[in-house]
């Protein structure tokens, strides 16, 4: 694992030469295949080197987000192109990687909520310094202090958790149980937000809004699975008490999951509602990894894979609208299938994935979801008709509002789709469908 | 240049798809022979997720008519969408459309059926809003949404089949038919069948999907998609036999046969008379299902898509040599002006109608037969009879619209029948409506019904097609002010036509809630409390006690100074004072 880490950090001088933009982001394709090469058994922590190790869980995710941090690359190539100080840009980009990677992989509980926070602050400068209108600083606050605020509990939480098992190993959380509210509530409720939860979900759409489209893509890629992750790894700590408490949390995202594909249908801004959609989204696996049975665990992770994929790549294609029209609004956006058709393709491929269509991880991860959640109550199956029902409903609602009918009248110019950007896409679209073929590596992990 | 348009070669290879497909059903059928294939994905939890693929008789001439129909009908867009900029994109989502439906019908699997389910719905989105306008969009989310109630119950059939270990519906249905968990499943996947065939709460979308390109509506909405469910209910027909909610299904497949059937009658647009004709055929495929009668259902499944393809492809003509006209009052006498496109509807029309010898009459006589054989109540006996006199009716009233009355068009017109792309493709279908009643009835009952009936009863279908006949001439004949007479029952006409107000229970009547409901948590919830209690909320606090305490130390901090000064004056003179 240190060879990876290794290799981020002899990366950063390459940032600062002149024009090697691209060779980053070889470097970064270099490492995510050494890593696809990694020996991963499906029981065990592996390839162990001092605090880092990885199991498939970790293994999936921090292949995932060096993925995403190589499409972040391949997204913003406006920024190398206006020179828009992409060096700060890159190196911002490879320690928000670098933070990952070891939240992904620390074995030691307080050491990923240190790098946890932390990568919280290169987000952070991703919008703040690189977002496109004035009121970012006030979406840089939401997203700080949102996650800051339930952050601390967490850190308590955790000291009581050493002061009581006296190590941190994660591998060895599984042989303690806790039975305490407050100690629940706290540990648990940094990565609810994180999610987020309905209700507390407010921070993600401005963020989204604000930020550019790299920090669009790793928020929705990576950040929101952070949380899951997180929920994930607790979990092991909380199995009893979870019995008892988790009703709440699952009640809250579902009916706020149905709330918030509701509320989607009044958003104007592209983004926004793909914002509120990915919410919709992690509520069903809040709410898989809250019934604590098999198929949650390994819904949620099949789904926020799937997620982290196609909604990243519909951030990516609401900015290709928006570097052409310079609007996101959706009464600008119209008509889109007259000038870019086969953008208008590859928005109808990432739609129906994010709206569970067959091939997908997505669709996958859903059933997971729903056999989960269904096997914990029947109740719940109004509540997941619902919203299996209004995802359809508001993703047909986009694609058919952008691409369908006349266009807006008062476009200055235009040009086509890039291939950069086709490539760009592909690279969302190929993994998010083929890898259904490969389940095992997100079915059998524990 | 013709040869190798992409029209031409999907026409090919379809087409040969279609005889390759005949030859092997000969085979299976021959040998009573099954194929089952099965891919494992995974299998995990004593549950095995495959996918799984079932080569019958059935299935194999369910695709070779699928097969057959879209290889004409792409052929016949080579000249429909002559005009088309976009010709490639039309005919790759064709393309697409019957592989999902080539998937749906090979794989009997409740997971891997979604992936021609869901494939089904979303092409035909794309489809039925190829065009761009605001019709074709209301209409494509009318029925994109109509068909995904079916996929979330699909979903839901998904989870309570864990139960049994794998999804393999094929396995189960025999021995744990009496199961209460199978019992749920059954009804659940009777409402998606619903959906896809638009059964009556759900049948607003059908006509509405008449804004689609023609030959889409001769593929899709008349002979493939909207055949689906009732493809999917004949799988499972071992399951649905005498259950409580079949008879519902009974009544509701009924009552969309006799409400399409009334109205067809009321509607002018050529195309949507066909579509409701459709629906009222499919109400007539499903009643039989629900009575058990899965082989007939299949029966008329395969002679309707024939015939029901060609009467559209006749309309595309129509309507393409009538400047773009759908309204049948512009046309009449057009008989004398394209003959061959006129006897091919006609063909199509009688074979609809039941015309002894063409291909609906083997059908659906002997639904009807078998119909009177059953125990029935008189209700259900009526709705039979009434709607087969409707058939005729509607029917026959188009066919005088079309061809009898006088010629209404503009001015300006140019018919011809020497388009011989249209006329080549449609003969195909011309023959296969003539034919392939007695051809499959042949193929698929080994042995004959027995039937026995009274005389009157046998002869009560021609009594109520003679009728429907009479009195399809003598509304297609009515005066103008004979017409708005029906203003005197208003109410009842606006019930009647408009299909019992079915479309506002799927649009106008339901989307208001939701959209409303959304704004308001939008407005309240998002905007409002959930702001007030925490990111605007603590800003308002934090705000508010900085001013307060900035009172005490910034803004006037000469009045405090001053203040504290003359205080500790006092104090200082105070104790001054004591001293």
């Amino acid at each position: 694992m240190m060879k990876f880490l290794m290799l981020m950090i002899f990366t950063i001088p390459l940032c600062f030469k002149k024009n090697m933009f691209w060779m980053v982001q070889n470097m970064l394709f270099l490492m995510f295949f050494m890593f696809m090469n990694l020996m991963i058994d499906i029981l065990y922590y592996c390839n162990l080197s001092y605090v880092f190790s990885c199991d498939i869980l970790s293994y999936g995710l921090i292949l995932l987000s060096i993925w995403i941090c190589i499409l972040m690359v391949l997204a913003s190539e406006n920024l190398f192109k206006m020179n828009f100080y992409y060096n700060f840009f890159m190196l911002n980009l490879l320690l928000l990687l670098i933070m990952l990677f070891m939240t992904f992989s620390v074995m030691n509980l307080f050491l990923f909520y240190l790098f946890f926070e932390s990568s919280l602050i290169f987000t952070l400068l991703l919008i703040i310094g690189w977002g496109y209108q004035p009121e970012r600083i006030q979406a840089g606050v939401y997203l700080l202090f949102y996650t800051l605020f339930a952050s601390l509990p967490l850190l308590m939480g955790i000291f009581y958790v050493y002061y009581k098992m006296n190590y941190m190993m994660m591998y060895f959380m599984k042989f303690f149980s806790f039975e305490l509210y407050l100690l629940y509530i706290s540990m648990i409720f940094a990565f609810l937000v994180k999610m987020p939860m309905y209700f507390i979900h407010l921070w993600l759409p401005k963020a989204h809004v604000e930020a550019p489209v790299s920090g669009s893509m790793v928020l929705a890629g990576i950040m929101l699975k952070l949380g899951g992750y997180g929920l994930l790894r607790v979990f092991i700590l909380f199995q009893k008490i979870g019995l008892k408490m988790n009703i709440i949390f699952i009640v809250i995202s579902l009916l706020g999951g149905f709330y918030l594909s509701l509320k989607c249908f009044c958003q104007i801004d592209i983004k926004s509602l793909i914002a509120y959609s990915s919410v919709v989204h992690m509520s069903m696996v809040i709410g898989g990894i809250m019934t604590m049975n098999y198929w949650g665990f390994l819904g949620s992770y099949i789904l926020m894979i799937g997620h982290g994929l196609c909604s990243s790549g519909m951030f990516c294609l609401a900015n290709i609208n928006y570097e052409r029209l310079h609007s996101r609004s959706l009464y600008i956006n119209k008509g889109m299938m007259m000038l870019m058709p086969s953008m208008s393709m590859w928005w109808f491929l990432m739609l129906s994935s994010n709206m569970a269509a067959p091939p997908s991880l997505n669709l996958l991860g859903e059933i997971s979801l729903i056999n989960s959640l269904l096997k914990w109550s029947y109740f719940t199956m109004i509540m997941l008709m619902f919203i299996s029902f209004f995802s359809a409903a508001y993703c047909l609602y986009l694609y058919s509002y952008i691409q369908h009918g006349g266009g807006y009248l008062g476009i200055y110019s235009f040009y086509m789709g890039l291939s950069r950007e086709y490539l760009l896409l592909l690279l969302h679209w190929l993994p998010l469908n083929i890898l259904v073929l490969k389940v095992d590596y997100f079915m059998i992990w524990f | 240049m013709f040869k190798n348009s992409i029209c031409f070669v999907s026409f090919f290879f379809l087409f040969l798809f279609s005889l390759i497909n005949f030859f092997f059903f000969l085979f299976f059928m021959i040998y009573n022979y099954v194929i089952f294939l099965e891919w494992e994905l995974i299998s995990f939890s004593s549950m095995s997720l495959v996918m799984s693929i079932l080569l019958d008789w059935m299935s194999l001439l369910f695709m070779m008519f699928v097969l057959l129909i879209s290889s004409v009908v792409i052929y016949y867009s080579k000249s429909y969408m002559s005009s088309e900029m976009n010709l490639n994109r039309f005919i790759m989502l064709v393309l697409l459309f019957v592989f999902s439906m080539v998937l749906l019908i090979i794989s009997p699997n409740i997971i891997s059926i979604l992936l021609g389910w869901d494939g089904l719905g979303l092409v035909s989105y794309c489809l039925v809003i190829y065009y761009q306008n605001i019709k074709s969009y209301n209409a494509g989310m009318l029925t994109a949404l109509s068909n995904r109630i079916g996929d979330v119950f699909i979903l839901m059939v998904i989870f309570w089949m864990m139960n049994y270990g794998s999804w393999n519906y094929v396995f189960y249905m025999d021995f744990m038919k009496n199961d209460y968990v199978m019992e749920l499943m059954s009804i659940m996947i009777i409402i998606a069948a619903m959906t896809k065939s638009a059964q009556i709460p759900f049948s607003a979308w059908l006509p509405a999907a008449m804004a689609a390109p023609t030959p889409v509506s001769a593929l899709v909405h008349s002979s493939t998609l909207v055949t689906a469910g009732v493809y999917l209910l004949i799988r499972f027909n071992v399951l649905l036999l005498d259950k409580f909610f079949l008879k519902i299904l009974l009544l509701l497949s009924g009552l969309t046969m006799f409400m399409a059937g009334i109205s067809a009658n009321y509607e002018f647009d050529l195309k949507k008379i066909i579509a409701l004709s459709t629906l009222s055929q499919l109400g007539l495929m499903m009643s039989i299902l629900s009575m058990g009668m899965a082989e007939l259902a299949f029966f008329h499944l395969l002679t309707h898509a024939m015939f029901k393809a060609l009467l559209f492809m006749c309309a595309g003509v129509i309507i393409h040599m009538m400047n773009d006209i759908q309204d049948i009052r512009f046309m009449g006498g057009i008989s004398n002006f394209i003959p061959y496109t006129s006897l091919y509807m006609n063909i199509s029309n009688m074979a609809l109608c039941g015309i002894p010898f063409l291909a609906g009459f083997y059908s659906k006589d002997l639904i009807l037969d078998m119909v009177m054989m059953k125990n029935l109540n008189f209700f259900v006996f009526f709705l039979y009879f009434i709607s087969t006199g409707l058939t005729m009716f509607y029917s026959f009233r188009l066919s005088m619209y079309l061809m009898i009355n006088d010629f209404n068009l503009l001015s300006v017109y140019n018919l011809y029948d020497e388009d011989l792309v249209m006329l080549k493709s449609m003969f195909v279908l011309m023959m296969m409506s003539i034919f392939s009643g007695s051809m499959l009835m042949w193929f698929i009952f080994s042995y004959p019904y027995v039937i026995y009936l009274p005389i009157n009863l046998k002869l009560m279908v021609i009594y109520v097609s003679l009728f429907g006949m009479l009195m399809g001439y003598m509304i297609s004949s009515m005066e103008i002010y004979l017409m708005n007479k029906f203003s005197y029952i208003y109410n009842l006409s606006s019930f009647l036509c408009l299909m019992w107000f079915m479309p506002n229970l799927s649009t106008y009547g339901l989307n208001y809630y939701f959209l409303n409901m959304g704004q308001m948590m939008l407005k309240k919830i998002d905007m409002g409390w959930s702001e007030f209690y925490s990111g605007q909320g603590m800003f308002m606090i934090m705000k508010k006690y900085t001013i307060f305490y900035n009172f005490f130390q910034m803004n006037n901090n000469f009045n405090i100074y001053l203040f504290s000064f003359v205080l500790w004056m006092i104090i200082y003179l105070m104790i001054l004072m004591v001293m």
